[in-house]
C-alpha cells in the first residue's frame, strides 16, 4: 500500500525526469512535492500517532526510502524522517516544529559533524553558550533549502540541541555541489542567536539513534536505486544492437547482468531485514550494528551496479543525455554520506566485537 | 643540427625532459581536470613547437623527435609526472602515423607541418550511432563527385570536434562489398563548411568533451583519401594497435596513484590497516603492470610489431586506474560526492574529476569487454 502510494506519486510527478529538471534548475528542491509527500504521511511515518505522525516503523520508512531512491527524488525524505523528526519526535514532540516538518510546512536541516584541519571529521568543538551559537559544522545536507538548523553543540553542562533560524545573525553557509546537483553546506556561527530545545546526555543519545535510523534509511534509498539502475540497464542491453544482435546475447553480458541482479536482491533482502530488525530493538547499539549492515551492503551493490551499468552502456552510459548517469551520480553522493561500505564494515566489527566481549 | 635523442643515457634524456617541462610548462596548466580548447594551451603549444619536441614518436625527418620506444616511455613519463596536458594531439598521435604510413609525399608535406604547428586541429571519426564496438558497421557515405568526395551520414562520440578544424574518418565507399570491412575508405576533412555540423553533447561529470557530428552533402577533394580507395579498414587496424599500446602505458595510472598517495596521507587515511593494504595492492598493481609494459616496450625496441596480446595492457591498467580514483573518493570519507578540488594542507585535489576520467578507459579505444574477446580467441585460441 505505501509502496504503491509513494510510487504512484512520484511517477505522476514525472519521474527521474522531474528529478532531471530540479537538478538543472540548479539543484534544490520542489515546494509542492514536499507539500504533497507530507499529504500522504511521508515524513510522519515513524512519528507515533498522537504527535500527527503515522505511527509506523523504520520498515515502512525504508519503503518509502527505496521509492524516493527510484526515481533518485531530490527532496529531503530520508533527512526529514530520519534526522530531523529522529531528533525532534525523542527530545521534544510537543515543539512546534514537530508538527510543521509532518505537515511539510518546513524543511530543517540537521547540523552535528565537524571539519578538522585535514579536511577530514573531527571532534565537536562548537558551543553555544548565553543563547548564542560559535563555531561550525560541516556535511549539512539540505542546508540550501533549509528554513532553519537544528545544531548539536557543546553547551555549559554537556551537550544541546538548539535551532538556529536560516538567515539567523552571525550564520554563513557555503554550498559546496555535489555529484548529483545537490549542495551540502558548511555552516560558520559567531554570536548566531539559537533557541534551545534539549539538554543533557539524552541529546547524545538522541542523536546516535536518530543517525542509526539515517544510515540504515540511506541505505534503503540506495536499494531503490540500485533496482531502478539494474532495469534501465537490463532494458538497453535488450534493445542496443552491435555485431547484428542485441548485446544482451553475448554470454559475458549476460553474466554480468545476472551478477548484478543477484547483488541488487543481495541488497534488498539484506536491507530490509536489518531495518526490520531494528524496528524490534531497543539496544542503540545493536541498532548501530544493523544500520551499518545495511549501509554496507547498500553502498557496495550500488557504486557496483551504477558503474557496471555505465559499462554496459558504453559510450551513451558516459553522457548526461541518458538517465544511467544520474543514478551513478546519486550513489555517489548517498554513499558518501554517513559513512561508506568500508567504514561501515568497520563499525559492524567492532560492534560485533563489542556485543560478543559483553 | 638536430639532436640525437636516442644517442643519450636514459637518465641524461629524462633530466632534460624533467628541466623543461619544470622550467616552462605554465603553472596554471598542470593536472587540468577537464580537456582544454586549443585556445587555452596555445602559448604551451607555441613552446613545445618552438623547441621540436610536438611529436616526439614521429621521425625526425618529418620534423619529430625521433624517440626510440625506451625514450617516448620516458618522455611521457616526464610529461605525466610534472601533469603536463598532452594538448590536441589527435594530429600527432593519430594522423601523423597514418599520413607517415600510408600518405603520399604530397600529403605529408602538406598536411604534417600544419599538424606541428596546429594549425590544423584535428578529430577522429570513428564511432557512429549503430557502430561502436562493430566499428565495421558504419554506415556514412563518401561518393565521388568530380573533384571531390560528397560525404553524407552522421558520426558520435567525436571528442572535440566543437575546437577542430579537420576530421580524419572512416567512410563507406562501396556499400555493395561482400564483406563489411572491405569497402571502408580513410578521409581526411575540414569542418569548417556548411555540410559539417557539430552538436556537442555532455558528459556525466557536466564537461562538453565529445560531439555529433552531421554531414549533409559536406565535401572534401579526392587528394583527401589516405591510402587505397575501399582499403581503410586494415589501415584503421594498424593504427589500433599503436592506439592500444599507448591507452595500456601506465602513465595515467601512476599519476593517480600519486595524488591518492597525498590525498590519503594528507586524510590520515593510512591509520587504517585496510586502507593500507588496498592502496599497497594498487601500487603493486601499477608497478607490476609497468613492467609488463616495459616487456612490450622492448618488443618494440627491437623492432618487431605487437601482437594481439598487446591487449592485456590496456585491460589490467584501465582498470587498475579506475579502483585507485574509487580509492581517492573512499579516503575523502563524507567529500566523497563533492565536485571540485578538495583541500589537504595547501593543494587541493580533485577526487571526483579523476574518479570521472577513469570511467571511459573500459570504454572506448577497444571497450575491455572486446580486449577480452580478442585475447580469448588470438592469444589462449579459444574455439568461436
Ligand atoms: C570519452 C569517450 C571519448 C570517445 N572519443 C571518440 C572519438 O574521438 N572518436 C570516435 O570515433 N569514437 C570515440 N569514442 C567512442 C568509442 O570508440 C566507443 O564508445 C566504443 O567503440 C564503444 O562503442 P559504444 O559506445 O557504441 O558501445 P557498444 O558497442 O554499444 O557497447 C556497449 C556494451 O556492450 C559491450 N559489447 C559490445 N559488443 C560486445 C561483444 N561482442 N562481446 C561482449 N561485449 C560486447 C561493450 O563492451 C559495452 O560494454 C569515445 C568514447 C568515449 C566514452
Amino acid at each position: 500500500m505505501l509502496r504503491e502510494s509513494a510510487r504512484t506519486l512520484f511517477e505522476r510527478a514525472g519521474g527521474s525526469g522531474r528529478s532531471r529538471k530540479l537538478r538543472d534548475s540548479g539543484g534544490g528542491w520542489d515546494a509542492d512535492m514536499i507539500h504533497e509527500l507530507a499529504e500522504a504521511g511521508v515524513f510522519g511515518v515513524t512519528v507515533p500517532e498522537e504527535n500527527g505522525g503515522l505511527g509506523m516503523g523504520l520498515a515502512a520508512g525504508g519503503v518509502i526510502a527505496e521509492e524516493v531512491g527510484r526515481v533518485i527524488a531530490p527532496e529531503p525524505v530520508v533527512v526529514t524522517v530520519g534526522l530531523s523528526l529522529g531528533l525532534l519526535r525523542r527530545l521534544c514532540p510537543d515543539h512546534a516544529k514537530l508538527e510543521q516538518l509532518v505537515g511539510g510546512e518546513t524543511v530543517l536541516a540537521v547540523a552535528w559533524q565537524e571539519r578538522g584541519p585535514n579536511g577530514g571529521p573531527a571532534e565537536a568543538s562548537c558551543r553555544y553558550a548565553d543563547g548564542k551559537l560559535t563555531g561550525g559544522k560541516a556535511w549539512v545536507v539540505g542546508a540550501s533549502g533549509a528554513q532553519g538548523f537544528l545544531v548539536v553543540a557543546q553547551g555549559d553542562a554537556g551537550p544541546v540541541l538548539v535551532l538556529a533560524q536560516a538567515g539567523a545573525d552571525g550564520l554563513s553557509v557555503e554550498a559546496r555541489r555535489q555529484a548529483d546537483g545537490s549542495a551540502m553546506g558548511e555552516l560558520s556561527f559567531s554570536g548566531t542567536p539559537a533557541e534551545r530545545l534539549a539538554s543533557g546526555d539524552t541529546v547524545q543519545d538522541a542523536l546516535a539513534d536518530a543517525v542509526s535510523d539515517t544510515t540504515a534509511l540511506a541505505a534503503a534509498e540506495l536499494v531503490g536505486l540500485s533496482a531502478r539502475a539494474f532495469e534501465i540497464t537490463l532494458e538497453y542491453i535488450k534493445t542496443r544492437e552491435q555485431f547484428d544482435k542485441p548485446i544482451g546475447s553475448f554470454q559475458v553480458i549476460q553474466h554480468r547482468a545476472v551478477d548484478l541482479n543477484v547483488m541488487c536482491e543481495v541488497a534488498q533482502s539484506g536491507v530490509r531485514e536489518a531495518l526490520g530488525l531494528m524496528d524490534g530493538e531497543a539496544d542503540p547499539k545493536v541498532r548501530a550494528r544493523l544500520a551499518s549492515r545495511a549501509k554496507a551492503r547498500a553502498v557496495t551493490a550500488a557504486k557496483k551496479i551504477t558503474r557496471d551499468a555505465i559499462q554496459l552502456h558504453g559510450a551513451v552510459g558516459y553522457t548526461d543525455e541518458f538517465d544511467i548517469g544520474l543514478y551513478l551520480n546519486r550513489a555517489l553522493v548517498l554513499s558518501a554520506w554517513l559513512g561508506d561500505d568500508a567504514y561501515h564494515r568497520r563499525l559492524w566489527f567492532m560492534a560485533r566485537e563489542a556485543e560478543g566481549a559483553a | 643540427m638536430m639532436t640525437d635523442w636516442n644517442a643519450m643515457s636514459d637518465a641524461d634524456f629524462r633530466k632534460e625532459v624533467r628541466g623543461f617541462f619544470e622550467a616552462e610548462y605554465p603553472e596554471e596548466l598542470r593536472n587540468l581536470p577537464h580537456r582544454p580548447k586549443f585556445a587555452e594551451i596555445a602559448h604551451w603549444h607555441r613552446k613545445l613547437h618552438a623547441k621540436g619536441w610536438v611529436a616526439p614518436a614521429w621521425p625526425a625527418e618529418y620534423g619529430g623527435m625521433g624517440l626510440n620506444a625506451a625514450k617516448l616511455l620516458i618522455f611521457y613519463e616526464e610529461q605525466q609526472r610534472w601533469g603536463v596536458n598532452r594538448g590536441r594531439d589527435m594530429g600527432v598521435q593519430m594522423v601523423g602515423p597514418l599520413i607517415i604510413k600510408f600518405g603520399t609525399q604530397e600529403q605529408k608535406d602538406y598536411w604534417l607541418p600544419r599538424i606541428l604547428s596546429c594549425e590544423d586541429i584535428w578529430c577522429q571519426g570513428y564511432s557512429e550511432p549503430g557502430a561502436g564496438s562493430d566499428l565495421a558497421n558504419l554506415r556514412t557515405r563518401a561518393e565521388i563527385d568530380g573533384d571531390d568526395f560528397v560525404i553524407n551520414g552522421q558520426k558520435i562520440w567525436t571528442t572535440m570536434a566543437h575546437d577542430a578544424t579537420h576530421i580524419f574518418m572512416l567512410v563507406r565507399t562501396d556499400p555493395d562489398a561482400p564483406k563489411k570491412q572491405q569497402g571502408i575508405s580513410f578521409l581526411l576533412a575540414p569542418m569548417d563548411q556548411s555540410g559539417v555540423e557539430v552538436r556537442t553533447i555532455t558528459t556525466l561529470s557536466g564537461e562538453t568533451e565529445f560531439c555529433e557530428v552531421f554531414f549533409d552533402n559536406a565535401r572534401t577533394p579526392r587528394e583527401n583519401l589516405v591510402g587505397e580507395l575501399n582499403k581503410g579498414w586494415t589501415m584503421a587496424k594498424a593504427l589500433l594497435s599503436f592506439e592500444r599500446i599507448f591507452i595500456g602505458s601506465p602513465s595515467l595510472a601512476q599519476n593517480a596513484l600519486g595524488q591518492l598517495e597525498s590525498f590519503a596521507r594528507g586524510r590520515g587515511a593510512f591509520d587504517d590497516p585496510v586502507f593500507r593494504d588496498r592502496f599497497a595492492q594498487a601500487a603493486l598493481d601499477v608497478e607490476d603492470h609497468a613492467a609488463l609494459y616495459a616487456r612490450f616496450a622492448d618488443q618494440l625496441k627491437r623492432g618487431e610489431t605487437l601482437g594481439a596480446d598487446v591487449s592485456m595492457l590496456k585491460i589490467w591498467v584501465t582498470e587498475c586506474f579506475q579502483r585507485i580514483t574509487e580509492l581517492m573518493i573512499e579516503a575523502a570519507g563524507p567529500d566523497g560526492g563533492t565536485i571540485g578540488p578538495l583541500q589537504v594542507g595547501n593543494v587541493g585535489v580533485d577526487v571526483l574529476s579523476s574518479f570521472y576520467k577513469a570511467r571511459p578507459g573500459t570504454i572506448y579505444g577497444g571497450s575491455n569487454e572486446i580486449q577480452r574477446n580478442i585475447l580469448s580467441k588470438a592469444v589462449l585460441g579459444l574455439p568461436g
